[in-house]
């Protein structure tokens, strides 16, 4: 890869993750690092989770491993045999940065200990993203995206009063320790740029949790009390359903009257049925939004107008009258949203091998100079397994008996 | 054990206008590391989040006591410069000039309404990374919508499928996206800027947008709906890989367990920790298949078990067995937790007006640099004498004529 000026493309990263760590990775694809995925050859597990692509299953088709890897180059490798190490150990040599999802002394166990790989390169930084990190009493532990949210205080604020709390898509302790990894991979980098010494970052899916409490901890800490979350406090961050859907609202906070008039005036110009309660100062208490009465008087008024509309045009309206809504939105209502339809965000790139065109979100950021690029879809199983080897310097027939041997998988 | 060693972002210097949320926090992480954050706000324009609850023992006079603003900004120094004042920007360029970073979450077009737009400000130091951060970008047609953190969660479809079926969709319960996806990325945005101009020598603009960063970490819902016209619905605690897999009443206040089973091995040894009751043998729960397709019934079994329990015993006694387990942690708990406390996650720093008060470090532990925070968060104000005699060299009698004149305020 040649260096275009508006690339990370002198940055090799390994990413030996699977189900925790691969956003990591493709934080430095998407700015044009050479990532390069290592996997079993049995194939990285993400390849059998859904959704699938047409809605068929198939180690290609699962839309995660394909978001999450794509812009990556692919090789299959059983690093279990004493020459996939030494494959491996040429590997670190050329890498800058190691990404990793191991259990807490797996590779150590196989010979690949970070000293091993530090002695190989020296400012090779190595980042580790597991469920509970390195060391702690939970440490050897097994962990799910799940127990983590529990464990690190996360999941308890997804509910009020004594609700069960429920879960965010995506597994987001996993993707709040990936997005952690690579920041701090990045930060090691650089150190390792300006000085020659790499060094060893641990990341814990549990602990990146804990940075995601907003005030919780703070409000145990100085008032004594355990918060959850919000969502029964008329007008102020609650819910509500509408004609196709539901819609977010925030027309007050505290006691800023100044957020409430507009929303007043909305009202009123829309001719919304017995909107005229909304015009009284007790709605500018939060103790009076917070009471039943309070709560019930508005969904009952607010919603017999959403309940007439749907969340697109309660959207466009809301907002033009400077109301702080929103849609909840769904898969569909982000794909056909016109303001990231503005933005050309969605990336439709061609697989060859699926015979057709996969929707993916596209840049989340621009730069003056650097440039995102989703990159190649994502690579198939071992696709680039025999590219890489001779890269490295292996010979056609030791590439050919590694195949053989199981030691690779040839795509 | 790391207190002689080389800090990662050592000499690294951040301009910080940047308030409230997602921008703090981007800056608390680089302080950890090392960076040197000067923090400007002023008593005519404080950060709002100064007045933002929690409060020290729930008094919320002033502008000291809030916890919610003092967990993202230990380590900074913060000077008072009021920026509606002629001569303020004069103060804001020496600083602008000795910077590696600069940072705004503002409005767009606050910053060079100031003129100190990048135009403006790449013309004083070529080398500065310029970081700027929008809700949904500077075009298009929902350019100039509001939102808050509530909103976002639920525009960029994070609301949708946190919730229980058949009820509204709730969420997160906090503003997650201010704290997780914009932070991340524009934390990455800027390493990434800064590797770069170690081969270029110069810097650059990095503008996050709010909503794409959200949606690009959960990608699922979109793709699934582009992939094959289907609709992700509510996931409860549920997940479409495991069953049981599920947040079950304990013994306490507001207390259950997290319970993922993820294969028959995991499943077989639940069974055991259980005491292999009947029930759990019969063929309704004997394959994946079979627990997802019967789900609620196996639910309920698990909390008929789990009900008359304590949730650690319980999480230790699983884990011990490999079941993935865990307490749902409220505040308290996860501040008690040892294995937190172990990693050193929390500390308690001391500030003149709220006495020792809880902060916690960035989820990353380096092996040869600290992450670490040696001060709590400052006085509005407190540094700005220090900041301008020592950094931006002003001379004391520069300094006296500026305060004379309402800039320092």
């Amino acid at each position: 890869m040649g260096n275009d000026g508006k690339s990370l493309s002198d940055v090799r990263v390994i990413d030996f993750t699977g189900e925790l760590g691969p956003y990591a990775g493709k934080m430095y694809a998407g700015l044009g690092a050479d990532v390069i995925h290592i996997e079993p050859v049995t194939g990285n597990p993400l390849r059998n989770i859904g959704p699938f692509y047409e809605g068929i299953q198939d180690r290609e088709r699962g839309l995660q491993f394909l978001y999450y890897n794509g812009g990556k180059r692919g090789m299959a490798l059983d690093i279990r045999q004493e020459k996939a190490r030494d494959i491996f150990l040429r590997l670190c040599s050329t890498a800058d940065l190691l990404l990793e999802s191991f259990a807490p002394g797996y590779l150590d166990s196989l010979g690949l200990s970070y000293d091993i790989l530090s002695a190989v390169n020296p400012k090779l930084v190595q980042t580790s993203i597991t469920p509970f990190g390195q060391f702690g009493p939970y440490a050897d532990y097994p962990g799910c995206d799940l127990t983590c949210s529990a464990l690190g205080g996360f999941l308890f604020l997804a509910g009020i009063d004594n609700d069960k709390p429920v879960r965010a898509c995506d597994n987001q302790a996993y993707r709040m320790a990936d997005a952690y990894a690579a920041v701090g991979s990045s930060i090691a980098l650089l150190f390792a740029k300006k000085t020659g010494i790499g060094q060893f970052v641990d990341v814990s899916a549990m602990e990146a949790t804990g940075m995601a409490l907003e005030n919780a901890a703070q409000y145990w800490d100085l008032e004594g009390k355990n918060r959850r979350g919000r969502g029964k406090e008329a007008g102020s961050a609650s819910v509500h359903p509408c004609k196709d859907g539901f819609i977010a609202i925030v027309a007050i906070m505290g006691k800023n009257k100044v957020m409430w008039d507009p929303f007043v005036k909305w009202m009123q110009d829309e001719g919304v049925e017995g909107c005229e309660v909304f015009d009284d100062p007790r709605w500018i208490e939060p103790s009076y939004r917070l009471s039943a009465e309070g709560y019930e008087t508005f969904c009952r008024v607010f919603e017999g107008f959403t309940m007439q509309n749907e969340k697109l045009a309660l959207y466009e309206r809301g907002q033009a009258h400077r109301v702080a809504i929103s849609p909840v939105s769904n898969g569909k209502d982000l794909l056909e949203n016109p303001q990231l339809k503005h933005s050309n965000f969605w990336q439709t790139i061609h697989h060859d091998n699926l015979n057709g065109e996969v929707t993916y979100p596209g840049a989340p950021y621009t730069f003056g100079n650097l440039e995102w690029r989703f990159g190649n879809p994502a690579p198939t199983l071992g696709q680039h397994s025999a590219e890489i080897l001779r890269e490295l310097g292996y010979e056609e027939d030791e590439i050919n008996t590694f195949a053989k041997e199981g030691i690779i998988y040839v795509g | 054990m790391l207190a002689n060693m080389k800090r990662a972002l050592e000499g690294i210097v951040v301009c910080d206008f940047s308030w409230v949320g997602a921008g703090p926090i981007t800056t608390n992480v680089l302080g950890q590391c090392g960076a040197e954050i000067i923090k400007i706000e002023s008593t005519k324009r404080p950060d709002i989040l100064r007045k933002g609850g929690p409060f020290k023992d729930g008094v919320a006079e002033g502008l000291e006591r809030s916890g919610y603003f003092a967990n993202r900004n230990p380590n900074k120094k913060c000077i008072s410069l009021n920026m509606s004042h002629p001569k303020a920007r004069d103060v804001a360029i020496r600083l602008i000039k000795k910077s590696d970073i600069i940072i705004n979450n503002f409005r767009v077009g606050q910053m060079e309404k100031w003129n100190l737009g990048w135009e403006d400000v790449k013309e004083m130091n070529p080398r500065i990374i310029y970081v700027t951060m929008s809700l949904q970008g500077i075009t298009g047609p929902h350019k100039a919508y509001m939102g808050y953190g509530v909103n976002l969660n639920a525009l960029c479809g994070l609301t949708e499928r946190a919730g229980m079926p058949g009820e509204n969709p709730f969420g997160t319960g906090t503003n997650y996206t201010d704290h997780v996806m914009v932070p991340g990325h524009t934390l990455f945005g800027i390493m990434a800027a800064l590797l770069q101009r170690e081969q270029t020598g110069e810097g650059q603009t990095v503008a996050v947008s709010q909503l794409e960063s959200a949606i690009s970490m959960k990608p699922t819902d979109a793709m699934a709906y582009a992939g094959s016209g289907e609709i992700l619905g509510p996931l409860g605690y549920g997940d479409p890989d495991a069953a049981p897999h599920g947040v079950y009443t304990t013994l306490g206040y507001r207390k259950w367990i997290a319970i993922g089973v993820f294969n028959e091995d995991e499943w077989f040894s639940l069974k055991k920790v259980m005491g292999n009751p009947e029930w759990a043998e019969d063929e309704k729960f004997s394959t994946f298949a079979s627990r997802k397709e019967n789900e609620a019934e196996l639910n309920a079994n698990i909390e008929a078990w789990t009900r008359d329990k304590y949730s650690d015993w319980l999480m230790k006694e699983l884990l011990q067995n490999g079941v993935k387990a865990g307490v749902v942690n409220d505040s308290r708990s996860a501040i008690e937790d040892d294995h937190m406390r172990e990693r050193g996650f929390w500390s308690y720093l001391d500030h003149p007006v709220v006495g020792s008060a809880l902060y916690n470090r960035a989820p990353i532990m380096f092996s040869k640099t600290p992450i670490e925070m040696r001060t709590a968060a400052p006085l509005l104000g407190e540094h700005t004498k220090e900041v301008l005699t020592g950094l931006l060299e002003y001379s004391e009698e520069e300094i006296e004529q500026l305060t004379a004149e309402d800039v320092l305020t």
